[in-house]
């Protein structure tokens, strides 16, 4: 079959759109159900005949949710380690990164592999050998404790991402500070770091993302729900009840995405090109 | 205008007079700045702590895995064994079971995305209206946290209430209700649409970038000797896409081996071992059995496997090159 040039254009556009309504609708689609859901009453969960939007939308399961001390509790723990660990991975990071970016010394090339190959290593691997340090030293249970652990898959990944950004800064404007007088730690802080803040700041929001998301570690490091944290809560919450509370779950996610959806949309251009540093070279 | 630097200036030292005196601490990092130290000094921190917390415990998983340790035995302590946990393995049924459903989840959560992610690129390359907004929703499934992504899925195909029953069987596609993740057939696809759901964002990103940097004059030449759409994206965009290409499957793949969260969210292994890879049988024998030495073999195992694909990437991304 051989179409006129207009036809296949107008087939080119029809698929493109076609396919970008898909992707959109996927995409959305779970999330969209889990707000209604959230939304609901539980009668209007658990029927005969599938309700698909709420009869009386309420907040009930949000204020339920709240009024729940544990969940405030880990609510809190998310927060403080997500802060934690942003906190770390940004100086240690920002300072190896700067040191990768502007430094040539033996065993560069080797050490940033290195960094490289650390997110390769199987989480199960480090799990048991960092419980059991984390028992001898008593760090079970504490935030600090899950903030020292997210950095063994954060602190590589974010110092990869900000040496990329410190990459495209030239060093010239650096050299000029110095001229005029100022060491490089201050020109680090006065021009670096400034021209750098766009970067820093995905680099920050990335890292929040993925340690407010983290799972796997917080479910083993911790026992008690005092130290837990949201993901693993909302985790637990379903082993606890026969009957799904599906309302409240649903609030649960649409409370633990939030942030999320903020950060992304404060910081989404200079994310996405991060994003792509340390997996694409160039 | 030629005022304020020097007016500034005589702030500052003004100010200097007046400073606390850990403040010098300032001018000395500022001194030690201009050493050659300084490059080794901005290092230290991040190898220190890499030291700590992920060399120290590599190894010592691996020294583990040589030794037999239950928290449960404690009586026993930690006798050196040495291969002898491996040769253990080998007799081992669920560790074969879980080896071959790493490998059909570890392929299939991997291809299913990328095909997905590279059809989606190339409308997004398109740059029709709307295609930014799109760019930016769908990788929404991506940073969600896995508990969530789990329990909305839970929640789509579930056997009473789920909403995708009732369209299949509003549909005519579907008699009943289907118990998806309760079921030996369906549990592992089911699983897969939720990796797919997770992982397509991820391909459409890197492989939208990989389609951005091919420079558009190679198309218009190629479309002036006559290649017409289907020749000009076999000869031009996958050969040009291919590193990419190779470097988002090693690292999709990598990352999927490695995460046994899905089936601690959604099957606990099951309904049988259907569901059970080698990642979930490795934490469950630390996490619920406390059999830290098996569970540091079984790690070791897959340490082998990644670092199989780690080489592939190495080699691909070209990374060791500066």
């Amino acid at each position: 079959m051989q179409l006129s040039f207009r036809a296949t254009q107008r087939l080119y556009r029809f698929l493109t759109a076609a396919v970008l309504v898909f992707a959109g609708i996927f995409a959305l689609f779970p999330l969209v159900w889990t707000g209604l859901t959230s939304l609901k009453q539980n009668t209007d969960v658990i029927t005969a005949e599938m309700q698909y939007l709420p009869h009386n939308p309420t907040l009930e399961n949000y204020f339920e949710l709240w009024s729940r001390k544990s969940f405030v509790t880990l609510f809190g723990n998310s927060v403080v380690i997500t802060v934690m660990t942003v906190s770390l991975c940004l100086l240690v990071g920002t300072s190896a990164a700067y040191a990768f970016s502007r430094y040539r010394f033996t065993g560069r090339n080797a050490a940033l592999v290195g960094f490289l190959l650390i997110r390769m290593f199987p989480m199960v691997l480090m799990l048991i050998p960092l419980f059991i340090i984390m028992r001898n030293l008593n760090l079970l249970n504490t935030r600090i404790g899950l903030a020292l652990a997210y950095t063994t898959f954060l602190l590589p990944i974010a110092t990869w991402m900000l040496k990329g950004f410190f990459d495209a800064i030239p060093p010239d404007l650096e050299d000029a500070a110095r001229i005029d007088g100022a060491t490089r730690a201050g020109a680090i802080v006065r021009v670096v770091l400034p021209l750098a803040a766009p970067g820093v700041a995905a680099t920050a929001v990335l890292t929040a993302i993925a340690a407010w998301n983290e799972f796997l570690f917080a479910l083993m490091f911790t026992t008690n729900e005092a130290s837990q944290t949201w993901p693993v809560g909302l985790h637990l919450l379903v082993g606890e009840e026969f009957n799904l509370p599906w309302g409240l779950l649903s609030a649960g996610g649409i409370i633990s995405i939030l942030p999320i959806i903020v950060f992304f949309v404060l910081a989404q251009k200079s994310l996405v090109r991060g994003l792509m540093q340390g997996a694409v070279k160039g | 205008m030629a005022a304020a630097p020097a007016e500034r200036r005589s702030g500052l030292s003004l100010l200097r007079s007046h400073w606390p005196a850990w403040l010098d601490v300032f001018a000395w990092v500022g001194r030690i700045s201009e050493t050659r130290y300084w490059a080794w000094l901005m290092l230290l921190p991040g190898f220190l702590l890499i030291s700590v917390v992920i060399f120290y415990p590599v190894i010592s998983g691996i020294w583990l895995s040589l030794h037999e340790y239950n928290l449960l035995r404690p009586a026993r302590g930690q006798p050196f064994v040495g291969l002898q946990q491996f040769i253990d393995l080998l007799a081992d049924e669920k560790f074969w079971l879980s080896l071959r459903n790493t490998a059909y989840f570890g392929v299939f959560n991997v291809i299913n995305p990328f095909l997905l992610g590279l059809i989606i690129a190339l409308a997004l390359k398109r740059a029709v209206r709307g295609a930014g907004l799109v760019r930016t929703l769908i990788l929404m499934p991506w940073f969600m946290p896995s508990v969530v992504a789990g329990h909305m899925w839970a929640l789509l195909l579930d056997s009473r209430l789920g909403v995708i029953n009732d369209i299949l069987v509003k549909l005519g596609l579907l008699e009943s209700y289907w118990p998806w993740f309760a079921r030996t057939e369906t549990a592992m696809p089911a699983i897969l649409l939720v990796g797919l759901w997770r992982g397509f964002p991820f391909f459409a990103l890197l492989l939208l970038a990989g389609l951005q940097s091919i420079s558009q004059e190679m198309y218009e030449a190629a479309a002036v000797d006559g290649a017409n759409a289907m020749s000009r994206f076999r000869h031009i965009t996958i050969p040009l896409l291919l590193p990419v290409i190779v470097v988002a499957i090693t690292l999709r793949t990598i990352a999927v081996v490695n995460s046994p969260d899905l089936m601690i969210i959604l099957t606990g292994g099951g309904p049988g071992l259907a569901t059970h890879v080698l990642s979930f049988y490795a934490f469950q024998t630390a996490y619920a059995a406390f059999d830290f030495g098996y569970a540091a073999a079984l790690s070791v195992v897959m340490l082998g496997i990644l670092i199989f694909f780690t080489l592939i990437y190495l080699r691909v991304a070209g990374v060791d090159r500066d």
